[in-house]
């Protein structure tokens, strides 16, 4: 068991045939992702890696049965990737894609909560159900299966932190790394309402950062809803405000958004609370015992 | 970006929404050209991109044309919090009856607009908002559709307004939500939105900040953008890389604004040490990138090592390592060069670091990275 993806999942890359398209599309492939098909606009009957490459998602979704799509597309043409693929029926979206404007995620976000699908990302690291699927830009090389589940709002740290329980031999039942945009597809509540149902994952990780209130609403559901432990990280303790201008930002926030609203919040609910990176392994074996 | 208040006025401006008149001085006399022009009483105004401007002396009343270029003057040699002013803003001072607040920003976690309007505008509205924050009305704007007037209408008169006013500010809203969704806003603000006596509404601060990820739709911004930046900080931005300068002693590069800060909190730690600066990679590392973000990090004077926290997921790292090795041979650095780089290709990347004289820390926690620096420059926790 795992959470989002499995063995079986069968999927679709977007922007196959750009550089990082195919390079990670290998990468994937290496760790036993089914992947069906891929996607690129003027390319359609093209193979890389010996995969289809079609215009068109519709194209795609009427030859194959398709779980996820991932996409490696322009930041530029990123919303209208992402919603060819929602209204081909797709249900779970992964943008890797970086630096799209905030003004489109917004949109991508409204029209996926309608269409009741699921976005993961953009600037996401991507899924990984360790042994099974990979699917984004995760080094597999960092990962080993499990009963941890881990959920990063930063890629890089989620890295770290699965590579430093492989170390002492604790491994993940699914790692998802949210994204890091100012907003993302999915909050964290999301996700952890999914670990809460996986019978595999024992333990939930959570990786903040500093910056909006996903932690603090993380809390209340953690608090009302969750019956698994939960251990947190949130980076950026020391970081300095930034310059600011305008009170917009402060109005809506009203002190929330700083690592110490986050881990009193945290704390609070019961979370096991790290304050050095370095403190999740123990934390997460004590739990385990 | 955060665009300064004459080029945020002139936009609202475009759009409809009543400024008062006057515009940019760049010296002493075009001020007074401008007061002589529009007449006194006039407001001078500091242009510097920094909250607090009024408090810390950039914003003066003139009501003698005799006074204007000494004051002019003064403002233009002043900084504030350590920023020069780009100017003088001269403007025609209007008589204020009522002072409003009107700003929209975007909340994070539902990711929709949200417009915001308090009947007590002013320089202490951050104070309204956390003494009184049932003062502060809020409006949700669904990002799939438009914003309509009726919406407005039931917002404003929340705020106690009627007839005449309540229309003018209703259009004030509506206009300001459309510069918003025009030019990618992340801020747009009136702060204070001004009712006078004979009932007319002006906007008398107007505060601006751009998505940089959207620039691509607003060339004139980016052009303005890129005028003000160095060569090697367009190459930076181009790839997605971010810097911000700190005072501490210990250069830093990593791959993620996460595991960034992360480092950042280790390396606190073992004071006198603290991080000489944030520099986060992005997605886009190549060797050439991995050089300009050495050679900037090793600007900062009185460094005593370099700490490098890169992982190889979507980053090719061992091309990245050549830049490395490029900048430590070239500019023939003398400090530690401490290095964790992990994932995809990470042999290769170590033999590269190695052969530079780099300390290749193969473990994956940072903190045996920051460890090993820490006892290297002989710091105890």
């Amino acid at each position: 068991m795992s959470i989002l993806i499995n063995r079986n999942t069968q999927v679709l890359v977007q922007g196959i045939t750009g550089n990082i398209g195919t390079t990670q599309t290998k990468l994937m492939l290496k760790e036993g992702t089914k992947i069906l098909a891929g996607v690129t606009p003027g390319k359609g009957g093209e193979r890389v890696e010996n995969i289809p490459v079609f215009d068109t998602v519709e194209e795609v979704v009427s030859n194959f049965s398709i779980d996820v799509s991932v996409l490696f597309v322009p930041a530029t043409v990123a919303k209208d990737s992402v919603l060819e693929a929602i209204n081909s029926g797709i249900k779970l979206v992964v943008l890797i894609t970086e630096h799209i404007p905030v003004h489109d995620v917004m949109e991508m976000k409204a029209y996926v909560f309608q269409k009741k699908a699921l976005l993961i990302g953009p600037t996401t690291p991507g899924i990984i159900t360790p042994g099974e699927c990979k699917i984004g830009i995760l080094p597999a090389n960092m990962f080993c299966s499990g009963s941890v589940g881990i959920i990063s709002r930063s890629g890089t740290l989620a890295y770290e932190v699965a590579a430093n329980l492989c170390k002492i031999g604790i491994g993940q039942s699914t790692v998802v790394g949210m994204g890091a945009d100012l907003v993302a597809g999915t909050n964290l509540v999301d996700i952890l309402k999914l670990f809460n149902q996986d019978k595999e994952t024992k333990v939930v990780v959570l990786v903040g950062e500093v910056g909006g209130t996903q932690e603090e609403d993380a809390a209340l559901f953690i608090s009302a809803k969750m019956s698994k432990p939960v251990v947190a990280y949130i980076a950026g303790a020391s970081v300095p405000p930034g310059k600011r201008m305008g009170h917009a930002g402060a109005i809506i926030e009203r002190g929330k958004g700083s690592a110490k609203s986050k881990i009193e919040a945290l704390s609070v609910a019961g979370v096991k609370a790290a304050n050095k990176l370095y403190e999740i392994p123990s934390l997460v074996k004590d739990l385990l015992l | 970006m955060r665009l300064h208040e004459y080029e945020a006025r002139e936009i609202f401006s475009k759009y409809g929404i009543n400024i008062q008149l006057g515009k940019l001085a760049k010296t002493t006399q075009e001020a007074l050209q401008i007061a002589t022009n529009i007449g006194v009483p006039v407001v001078l105004k500091s242009q510097v991109l920094v909250g607090g401007r009024g408090k810390a002396g950039g914003i003066k009343i003139i009501d003698n044309l005799n006074e204007v270029e000494r004051a002019a003057d003064e403002i233009l040699k002043s900084e504030i919090k350590g920023y020069k002013p780009e100017g003088v803003l001269v403007l025609k001072k209007i008589e204020i009856e009522k002072e409003i607040y009107l700003g929209m920003t975007i909340e994070r976690t539902s990711g929709i607009p949200i417009i915001m309007l308090c009947s007590e505008g002013g320089v202490d509205i951050e104070e309204v908002a956390h003494r009184n924050p049932e003062k502060i009305f809020k409006l949700s704007v669904d990002p799939l559709q438009n914003l309509y007037s009726f919406q407005i209408i039931n917002i404003v008169k929340k705020i106690g307004l009627t007839g005449k006013t309540l229309i003018g500010v209703v259009n004030a809203v509506f206009k300001l939500y459309q510069v918003f969704k025009a030019y990618d806003g992340l801020i747009a603000e009136i702060n204070p939105l001004v009712i006078t006596e004979n009932q007319e509404i002006f906007c008398v601060d107007a505060v601006l900040e751009v998505d940089d990820s959207a620039l691509f739709r607003h060339p004139e911004l980016n052009k303005r953008k890129l005028n003000n930046m160095s060569e090697r900080d367009k190459r930076l931005m181009e790839k997605g890389a971010t810097f911000v300068k700190l005072n501490g002693n210990i250069g830093l590069i990593c791959s993620g604004a996460g595991l960034a800060m992360a480092t950042m909190d280790l390396v606190k730690d073992y004071p006198p040490l603290a991080p000489a600066n944030f520099l986060e990679t992005g997605g886009g590392i190549t060797s050439e990138l991995m050089f300009d973000c050495m050679e900037l990090v090793l600007e900062q004077p009185g460094l005593k090592a370099v700490l490098i926290n890169i992982y190889g997921g979507i980053n090719p790292i061992h091309e990245g390592a050549k830049g490395i090795a490029k900048a430590i041979r070239e500019k023939k650095v003398n400090i530690p060069v401490v290095a964790k780089a992990l994932g995809n290709r990470q042999e290769e990347t170590w033999k590269t670091l190695e052969e530079a004289g780099v300390y290749v820390i193969k473990e994956s926690e940072t903190q045996q990275a920051v460890k090993f620096l820490s006892e290297l420059l002989g710091v105890k926790k």
